[in-house]
């Protein structure tokens, strides 16, 4: 994994910012989004910015180029070869814009126009830059398709952007922002919305870029360990201004502000680091058994349909478009254990917690709770089952009633399954708020009125209320910043000792797995890959799905003392 | 929930609305005249001191007849939106929430209904079964219902597949409290707004049946009817057909910036 | 999935329709009250002539049976005798097709580049004086009866300028043009505001989107944005409600026709339903669905050929 040529001398940096100061106007009066920030891009570097939402990396990034609404006011200086960009007449900014400075965004889908070709919108830059005839434009625009790795450059140049996967249409922006050779390249979040295999090609795809053409890259993220992949240096952010700034090993190795720190900290990989080192006590060391099973899954096939067109029943279309979501999937889950699953979008892990949970009907195999089948429940079977087995969500604002305030959506269950009386109810809420870190000031609001982490503690006190033996959490924390991410975490496991909860975690994140979980099941397209103990599967893992997984996954790499992959 | 944080045009409707509510109600108080009291001697009086808005052929008071009538275009908005409102609804929130036979049902004849155009079809049932105000609401309850299930069983299709209605899933509350009561009051936003545009639609509407001879009969006062019976005389006596086109027009307006106020509201508030 | 297989597709689709529409035809006629058979030949007619209208239309068969002589009779071109013309209702419409087919193009012609001109100067000013203009008159515009406003436009126009003839249809070409204007204008200002708030709302929602920032972070013209991306993305909704709004505009045209003594259907339908001239009323009613069939399903295949992504 080698780092790229750093080219830092005396000359003059290619991009300088100095005290960049960005303000909105808004309802509630101004609002700053960037509040004195001062940092340089050399030639052929690659510079990383890294903080959290709202920390306004990606206004600073956006005002690089002008990109920001007209309610936005800048102040401060963007040298870009020496001649400030700020204030600058449109029709100059647009001669910079796609031809010395390019721009690669967070999410594909949306900021490609999909009534267009793909091929049509890297050649606009082409044609409008450089004047160059439809022809030529083709031809370039495949030589670009196969510079940014697609494979089959001449289909996918004629095909529009909703026939493509992520990756792909990351590449195609990607090929569209290096079109016309430009010098400098701002990718904001460019990953953030893929798999973690893709998310790894992408990032090599960069480096090489940088490599190739000499291309510097300022990239932002929130992930400290995508930032530490392929950045030399990195500037860390919070509130709007700039914490610290220096070369990755030295941020990394000894940062030298809180913030900083308390960033690395959270970062999963450097917990389960840290937690590889102290022995883990799972088990009751006088037991000769282990514990239970809780759950167990056997041979489980949920199958989903797409619908058949009417002609394709015409012309005997024999596959009807099944889909099998869960592929013949068996695992068991100890009582008071937290198991991982661990998969990339479409392995089927979130369905299998449908399945678990009674939201799907498997057309083959069994859910065993307590050792007895879920599938013929009825009537107060059923009902216990309920109490027993419950879930907390990804989205946080998706998974509460928006009309609700906190103490109806946490009162509900209390009053539906009679698990309070009407007076005792409120203690009862009480009683859960405070179980979830939930201030009881807060019984009030709704949704829109707290913030992502409040919200998760309020589906967790919302599930909590029923008593359940089994937790599933899925992905619920892939919607937060990191730190918030450790502190739902920690509560998580709090809430395994206290009320003994077994929990299981289903993540596409495998160093908050790493860290987090006993044992780990890799799912792939459906089917089990590995299972294991966490340490085991994750660190030496034995098939080669699960190693490419491992490896795409970024690290943290402190110094060169620690292994490195 | 402040009046000054209400937009504009919802405070500004809402005014007209009430306006003509008040005024409609209170008419027999207002207005000493019978709007049916026909007078000889004032035929086809400009507007005046003792007349305000004119007279008609046969000598009623425009301005009167045009308070009256109000009552009954009011009403149109009401009665000509609920019944359509509610069986819509019904049917949207089991057809998207349920699906099955019922969807497949309203589906078909969704696709039948809007293949009419709506006047057209509207116009052939108070064809086939006489005209009048009662027939009317009939054959709009039975054609309009249809819009609204669309729009609710689109806006349950996205709701009911968010994360809190699979919690509620999973707390295992019963289908039918789950449709009622989770998915219902989240998709019921656009509906109120839309059905503030299908008031003035109806309105219009049963204006136009007036208008046509189709509606609501002589000699009580309507809006419609009075344009009709002013249109042979419009060239010397414009006033007939005036007042009662801009009173029309601003029980329509106040309806219409009712629902472009919610819809702003409801926007905000997202 | 190729054009030509979900234009088929579609098409398929539209057989449950066009059999859900006669049979509402169908129904219409058999909700009237009274023996649809006298109100046929009236009520001085002897029994023999009773029996034999009876027996032609197959009025004393089951409801089944009589629903498929309807089918039958239908596709033979055979929609019925009318009672008031004595003609066939087939002759009727064709006679009087061609009118309101001149002043239903003759609105289009009018509302679709105001449409286009107003939802496009609204959104490129957004908040300045000129949109407010516009969507201010937009409101009104929504909120006026279309008959009141031609009675207005008439005795204005046609009466007091005399710029206009106020009713008829003319015998030339120009004489359409010029007795037809005042109708049409009515009829568009009443369908171009709802156009003109949806397309302006479409454009504005556009000009937010995320690939028009990607355009212009490649250094693209804000003219070439708007025209190559943001236009031709905000016209697919407007597109749909303008199918809808055909079928509306058949509904203005029975009135506007009526006002303006414009001798087409709608004027025909009218004075057929005092007329108690049901089989006129029934043929036209199916007459405009199909019609407003045929526009949504061309508007189903403009979308297919302007938006790739539009599946099944």
């Amino acid at each position: 994994m080698g780092r790229s040529k750093n080219t830092q001398g005396t000359t003059t940096p290619l991009l300088s910012v100095e005290n960049l100061e960005v303000a909105f106007d808004s309802v509630n009066g101004k609002v700053h989004a960037v509040r004195g920030m001062s940092f340089s891009v050399g030639e052929g570097e690659i510079v990383g910015i890294v903080g959290e939402s709202g920390s306004g990396k990606s206004v600073a990034c956006r005002s690089v180029l002008g990109l920001l609404p007209s309610y936005a006011s800048i102040d401060g200086q963007v040298l870009f070869e020496g001649s400030n960009i700020i204030g600058q007449h449109e029709d100059e900014l647009r001669k910079i814009r796609g031809k010395q400075i390019s721009m690669i965004f967070q999410n594909p889908a949306s900021h490609l126009d999909p009534l267009m070709t793909n091929g049509q919108q890297i050649g606009e830059a082409l044609r409008y830059h450089f004047n160059q005839d439809s022809r030529k434009a083709r031809a370039e625009g495949i030589e670009l398709l196969k510079a940014v790795g697609i494979t089959d450059p001449e289909q996918t140049f004629d095909a529009y952007p909703h026939q493509l996967s992520g990756g792909m249409k990351q590449r195609v922006l990607i090929a569209c922002a290096i079109a016309c050779r430009p010098k400098l390249l701002l990718a904001d979040e460019p990953t953030t919305a893929l798999d973690v295999t893709v998310q790894a090609r992408i990032l090599d795809l960069l480096r090489a870029l940088n490599q190739d053409r000499n291309l510097s890259i300022v990239l932002v993220s929130h992930d400290l360990g995508v930032i530490a992949e392929i950045c030399q240096r990195v500037v860390v952010v919070h509130n709007g201004l700039i914490v610290e700034q220096g070369k990755i090993e030295d941020i990394v190795s000894t940062p030298k502000h809180p913030y900083t720190q308390m960033l690395i900290d959270s970062q999963p990989a450097v917990k389960a680091r840290k937690s590889c080192e102290k022995p883990k006590i799972e088990l009751d060391p006088e037991l000769s058994e282990q514990p239970p099973n809780l759950l167990s899954v056997e041979n489980l096939r949920v199958n989903s349909r797409t619908s058949r067109g009417f002609l394709d029943f015409l012309r005997h279309r024999k596959t009807s478009g099944l889909v099998r979501a869960v592929d013949g999937v068996s695992f068991k889950v100890r009582q008071g254990e937290i198991f991982g699953i661990v998969g990339e979008s479409g392995s089927g892990k979130s369905t299998v917690a449908l399945a678990i949970t009674k939201l799907v009907s498997p057309s083959e195999g069994q859910v065993l709770f307590h050792n007895k089948s879920i599938m013929e429940l009825r009537g107060d079977e059923l009902t216990n089952y309920r109490r027993s087995v419950q879930m907390v969500f990804q989205n946080p604002y998706d998974s509460l009633n928006p009309r609700f305030t906190v103490a109806q959506t946490i009162g509900e269950p209390l009053l539906k399954y009679s698990l309070a009386t009407k007076t005792k109810c409120a203690d009862r809420i009480d009683e859960l708020m405070e179980l979830v870190d939930l201030s009881i000031d807060l019984r009030h609001r709704r949704p829109r009125q707290l913030s992502g982490g409040q919200c998760q503690r309020v589906g967790i006190a919302r599930a909590l209320a029923m008593k359940p033996e089994f937790l599933i959490a899925d992905e619920v924390t892939s919607a937060l910043d990191v730190s918030i991410q450790a502190q739902i975490l920690a509560l998580l496991e709090r809430l395994r000792d206290k009320i003994n909860l077994t929990i299981l975690y289903i993540s596409h994140d495998l160093a908050v797995v790493q860290m987090f979980c006993q044992r780990v099941a890799v799912f792939r397209a459906g089917r089990l890959v590995e299972i294991g103990p966490v340490d085991e599967v994750l660190t030496r893992p034995k098939e080669k799905y699960t190693q490419t997984l491992v490896n795409s996954a970024p690290q943290l790499h402190f110094s060169a003392s620690l292994p490195a992959h | 929930m402040s009046l000054r944080n209400l937009p504009t045009t919802l405070i500004v409707g809402a005014g007209i609305f009430l306006m003509w509510l008040v005024v409609a109600l209170c008419s027999p108080l207002l207005m000493g005249t019978d709007p049916n009291a026909l007078n000889f001697e004032a035929l086809l009086q400009r507007p005046n001191i003792n007349h305000l808005f004119g007279t008609d052929h046969l000598g009623r008071d425009i301005l009167t007849r045009v308070i009256y009538a109000g009552r009954i275009d009011i009403w149109m908005g009401f009665a000509g939106v609920l019944p359509a409102l509610i069986i819509g609804t019904l049917f949207g929130l089991m057809a998207g929430y349920f699906g099955g036979v019922v969807e497949a049902v309203l589906m078909r004849v969704t696709d039948v209904t809007v293949a009419f155009p709506f006047f057209v079809l509207v116009l052939a049932i108070v064809a086939v079964l006489g005209p009048g105000l009662t027939n009317f609401f009939i054959a709009i309850a039975a054609v309009g219902w249809v819009s609204y299930a669309r729009l609710i069983r689109a806006e349950v299709l996205v709701v009911k597949n968010a994360e809190y209605v699979l919690a509620a899933k999973i707390l295992g509350y019963h289908p039918l409290f789950i449709a009622f009561r989770h998915v219902l009051p989240n998709v019921l936003a656009p509906i109120i707004v839309y059905a503030m545009t299908d008031a003035v639609l109806v309105i219009l509407f049963g204006a136009s049946l007036g208008f046509l001879g189709l509606g609501v009969q002589p000699p009580t006062a309507e809006w419609g009817v009075m344009i009709a019976n002013g249109q042979p005389y419009v060239t010397e006596a414009w006033w007939i057909c005036l007042f009662p086109g801009l009173a029309t027009v601003t029980l329509g307006l106040g309806f219409s910036l009712i629902g472009d106020g919610l819809a702003k509201h409801l926007r905000i508030k997202n | 999935m190729q054009r030509y297989q979900v234009i088929l597709q579609r098409l398929l689709h539209l057989l449950p329709v066009l059999f859900g529409i006669s049979l509402v035809s169908f129904l219409l006629v058999q909700l009237i009250p009274g023996d649809p058979v006298r109100l046929l030949v009236g009520p001085r007619a002897t029994e023999e002539v009773v029996a034999a209208v009876r027996e032609r239309y197959g009025l004393d068969q089951p409801l089944l049976q009589q629903y498929l002589t309807y089918l039958g009779n239908l596709f033979q071109g055979d929609l019925g005798q009318s009672i008031v013309y004595r003609k066939p209702v087939g002759e009727l419409i064709m006679e009087r097709l061609p009118r309101t087919l001149f002043l239903a193009i003759y609105v289009i012609c009018i509302t679709i580049p105001s449409t286009i001109f107003l939802a496009i100067t609204a959104a490129r000013h957004q908040g300045r004086k000129i949109d407010h203009i516009i969507t201010t008159s937009a409101v009104f515009g929504i909120t006026i009866p279309v008959f009141w406003l031609g009675i207005m436009m008439a005795r204005l126009f046609g009466v007091e300028f005399g710029w206009f003839p106020v009713s008829g249809y003319g015998n030339t070409f120009f004489g359409h043009l010029h007795h037809l204007f005042l109708p049409a204008l009515s009829t568009a200002i009443w369908m171009v505001p709802v156009l003109v708030r949806n397309l302006r709302s479409a454009i504005l929602e556009q000009m937010e989107a995320d690939y028009v920032v990607a355009g212009r972070s490649k250094g693209l013209p804000e003219q070439y944005l708007f025209y190559y991306h943001i236009l031709k993305n905000s016209i697919m909704p407007t597109l749909n409600l303008f199918g809808v709004m055909v079928a509306v505009l058949f509904g203005g045209t029975v009135i506007v026709e009526k006002v303006y003594a414009v001798p087409g259907l709608g004027d025909l339908m009218i004075s057929s339903i005092f007329g108690r001239d049901y089989f006129v009323v029934q043929a036209i009613t199916l007459f405009f669905a199909v019609v407003t069939i045929t526009v949504t399903l061309a508007v189903d295949i403009i979308s297919t050929i302007i938006d790739p992504r539009v599946k099944l």
